[in-house]
Formats: C-alpha cells, structure tokens, sequence
C-alpha cells in the first residue's frame, strides 16, 4: 500500500451524473482504489449539471464528475457565479452522438447510402427537411458542454441555421428517450447509454458520433475548486491517482463486463445499465477511459473549447481573454505529469 | 402589498403538498404564482409564455439545466433569466438554499432584496416539509415496509460509506427515476446488493 501520511481530508463527497462515463469513479469506489490511496470517498448521484457545479462551487462537494467545458465555464462565471475551478485528470473521452426520431431516420435512411460520409448525410438531412417543409425541434442537455458545442459545430458546416430551419431545445438527459418516444422532440445530442438504448428501444436512430465530427476529444474531467486544490493538495493527488487507476481499470476490455455489473448497482445507473447487458452497438463511439495522452487535461483542448464557446456567443468579449492563460489556469496537465507521469 | 411589487413566480416541483403551501404563502406575500407540475417537457415553451420574474426550482430537479440552457439562449428571450447568485455575495443564504434544496433563476435587473424574502420563504417550505414527511413517514409506513426501507438503509449505508440521511434520500431519488413506491425500491436495493456481497465474497 503506497504510504501518504501527509493526506490532509480523508472522508470525500463528490458528485456524478448518472451517465457510462462517471465509470472510473464508481471502479474507483467498488474496486478499492479509493480506499488504496487513503481515502474514504461517498459518491453523490445528482440530476443535474448546475446542481453539480452549485454543489462543488459552494463548497458542499470536494468535486465531481464535470464536463470538460464546465470548469472553463465556472472560472469565467458564464452562468453567474465566477468560480476559479482546475482539472487535473481527464475521465473520459468521446462517447457523444446525435439520435433522431424513428421517422425521420428512417426517411433519411431512404436518402442515405454512405452513411460514413458525413457530408451526404447532412445534405440528405437538409433535403429531407426541405421536403416535409418541417422543423425538427432537437435537443441538448446544457449549454457548457461538448453535445452542445459538437450539435452547433456539426449543423453550421451543414450550413443548417439553428433558428430558421430547425428549433433548438433544452431538455435533461433521462427525459430525452421518452421525449423522443412521445414525438415532443425530433432528435437529440447527448451522452451514452442515452444513443445507446434509443436504439435499443428502437425510438431512434443514429445519425452521427461525436467522434465522427470532432475526431477524439475529452469529454469529461475531474473537477475541483481551485481553493480546494490548493488547501488539500496531497488529498488532490491521493484522489487524481486513485482514481487514474480505476480510469486505467475501466479501460481494459477484460473488465467490461464487471464494470457493467458495478454499474448497473442501484446507486449509480441502476436500470439505465442493466438494459446494456448483452448489447453491442454496430456504431462505435470510441467512449474510452484511459489510453496514450487521453488522462492529460491539456492546455490546446481547453483552448478548443473556449473557441467552440465563443462560437456559440456564450463569452461577452472573447477580445479581453487569453485563451491560454485561462486553459493554462484551468487543465492542470502539470499536476497530472507530476503525479501520475 | 402594491400591485407595482406583484412577480412572476414559476414553481417547478413534483411535491404537490410542498408547491401548494409555498404557492399559498408567496400570494400572501402579494406575488403572482404559476405552477408547473410535474410533467415540464414543455417547460421551454411555458417559460417563454409566462414571462416569470423569478423561477423557483427544486434543487433536484432535472429541469435545472433545462433553465441553464435557456438562460443562454436569452437573447431571444424577453425576459431573461439569470442565475440568482450572480446579484450578491451571500454565502451563507446560498448554502441554505442548497441544503434545503432550493434553486432560483430570476429576470434580469430585480432587485436582491425581493429576490431574497421569495427565497427565505421557499426555504423555509422546503425545511418543514422534510421534517413533516419524516413524521409522516414513521407513522404511515406498515411495520414490513418500515423493515425493509430500514435494511435498504442499513446496506446503502455500509456499501455506499454514507450516513443515515444520505442513504435515505439515494432511496428516494430511485423511487423517483424508477417511478416506484419507497418499500419496493428498498426489496430490489436489498436484493441486488445482497447478490453483489455474496459475489464479492466467492
């Protein structure tokens, strides 16, 4: 056991949605690493990403499980309250795709013969609209993340204009399947298993991955307040490397099918898990936990997603930002090189 | 109170004992109140209707980042809504709120003070109704079903590291997603635990 004497707060709360990629905190949780590093760690299931960012900003959490635009968000206080936040540790990468209604996939379907062609399938999209004369209400979770980012990304370069031809909805991850069953909305960006048991349930079809229109990106970190970060920082690297390891353990294939199990435990994803069992999507996501650079928040994605903010009118005066001092402030691959390189 | 004082006040929650005693205590305060319970998947269409100066949401509610979202969106948006924190610095008045599982969005350019009564009234709801339904609870429960919530508990507790409450409140908040009655959330929570310690064992 490594001895870390110096750990300044051992009993943790930290906070996550229950979506797939919240997987190495619940591994870190369920297989001992936690516990390995010195550290008693309760895992807090929320219902939403603002009440995780109050939670963690006022103090009531040590951290949590956050999109990797919500840190950056935090600390220029794009919602509100400016809250100096950093991350040391990337959980997770890619594992975002857009899933449209049964009906319209299936008139695209029609239209559609290259489906890794990405053009045709936006132009086909656009044709299709055109022709019902419709326009589809498609929804993302929050405004701070990469569905949101990747969902405006994709239907620019489509030259598909989020006002005129389409309506643009917010609407909480665990009621989008229903939604998009009840003929409320059209289609929708978002995290798995959301893709996954849309096509499961055979209320939708996918249209794109993320990975498809970005290529690999980090999707979710571990976020702290930067005063959090500096009054505990053996606690902070006691916790990055537990949980390192259990995004390590996460990624190896021989542990999918336990890491389904822990999953689908009812205080994590519960039923949303369980209905995984047994089913391989034929479109991959390229979700992944570990691997190469992939755990190293670093300064050029963070520069990324600022610029993917500004695109989406979210920063009032971009001109007075350094997009490099913030990234540099806020994706903390120092600390990751240092305690885990 | 004047008319010229009179909000807009939307409630959002799917307590209907908790929102219909805060309703009553917000009109004698003078304000106008619109309910929105509990199905909200067209909150984004009701909010833009309703125009509501300040939008009082259970902290749990899914629905927040729905609110967040359109907050960004608001420059379409005739009365925008802003995240309540950014017009002070009260700490304390905002751990309050999340501890009683309070959260606001208000219109742009209201002023802190009225803000804050609405507030302090909602938390204050939120604060007795969870004392009430712990009374209720007790009493209201069969013997069998107390048991099994009781055990639930118990091994919430030993596998999750938490304490009483916060085992208490993960029930819950299953019941809620899985829209199931508390004693049969507790029976599954018992068995699939009591089938991942006897794996954990082998």
């Amino acid at each position: 056991m490594p001895r870390l004497p110096s750990i300044e707060k051992k009993t943790l709360k930290l906070g996550f949605m229950p979506l797939l990629d919240c997987a190495p905190l619940i591994v870190a949780r369920e297989k001992g690493f936690f516990k390995q590093y010195g550290l008693n760690v309760i895992l807090q299931k929320e219902s939403s990403w603002a009440s995780i960012l109050d939670k963690v900003s006022y103090g009531l959490y040590d951290g949590a499980h956050m999109l990797a635009p919500m840190p950056l968000a935090a600390t220029l206080g794009l919602n509100g309250k400016t809250t100096p936040m950093v991350t040391a540790l990337t959980l997770s990468q890619n594992g975002t795709a857009i899933t449209l209604s049964q009906e319209l996939y299936f008139g695209l379907s029609e239209r559609v013969d290259d489906w890794s062609d990405l053009n045709q399938i936006g132009e086909s999209f656009k044709a299709l609209l055109h022709e019902l004369n419709y326009k589809p209400i498609i929804a993302t979770v929050y405004p701070y993340s990469n569905h949101h980012y990747l969902l405006r990304y994709w239907l620019q370069q489509l030259k598909i204009d989020t006002l005129e031809d389409i309506q643009l909805v917010a609407v909480p991850p665990s009621k989008m399947l229903d939604n998009l069953s009840n003929g409320v909305i059209d289609g929708y960006c978002v995290g798995e298993p959301w893709n996954s048991l849309a096509l499961i349930q055979q209320s939708g079809g996918l249209l794109t991955t993320g990975h498809q229109i970005w290529g690999s990106h980090m999707e979710k970190v571990l976020g702290v307040t930067q005063a959090w970060a500096k009054a505990y920082p053996h606690t902070h690297k006691a916790l990055i490397k537990a949980v390192y390891s259990a995004c390590q353990w996460s990624e190896d294939p021989e542990n999918h099918d336990e890491l389904l199990n822990l999953l689908s435990l009812p205080p994590y994803l519960d039923k949303a898990a369980e209905a995984l069992k047994g089913f391989t999507s034929p479109y991959s996501m390229e979700q992944h936990y570990a691997g190469g650079d992939l755990n190293h928040p670093d300064r050029q994605q963070g520069i990324f997603l600022l610029e993917q903010m500004e695109a989406c009118q979210q920063i009032e005066d971009p001109s007075k930002l350094d997009y490099e001092q913030v990234s540099e402030q806020v994706f903390r691959k120092d600390l990751f090189q240092r305690w885990c390189g | 109170m004047s008319y010229t004082n009179s909000l807009n006040v939307l409630l959002i929650d799917d307590e209907p004992d908790r929102i219909k005693a805060l309703k009553e205590a917000l009109h004698k305060l003078g304000h106008h109140v619109i309910c929105h319970l509990p199905d909200t998947s067209e909150l984004n269409q009701h909010v833009a209707e309703t125009h509501p100066d300040i939008v009082i949401i259970d902290m749990d509610s899914p629905d927040r980042d729905t609110l967040e979202s359109m907050a960004t969106m608001s420059q379409n948006n005739p009365r925008p809504i802003v995240f309540f924190a950014e017009q002070q610095n009260d700490q304390r008045t905002m751990v309050d709120a999340i501890n009683a599982g309070v959260s606001a969005y208000i219109a742009d350019g209201l002023q802190a003070d009225r803000v804050k009564a609405i507030m302090a009234t909602a938390v204050a709801h939120f604060e007795a109704h969870a004392s009430l339904r712990e009374e209720l609870e007790k009493t209201k429960t069969q013997l069998s079903d107390r048991k099994i919530i009781e055990k639930a508990k118990g091994m919430l507790m030993s596998h999750q590291g938490c304490d009483e409450n916060q085992a208490y409140q993960t029930l819950r908040k299953l019941a809620m997603d899985r829209g199931q009655k508390l004693p049969d959330v507790a029976t599954s929570v018992v068995e699939v635990l009591n089938l991942t310690n006897g794996l954990k064992r082998q």
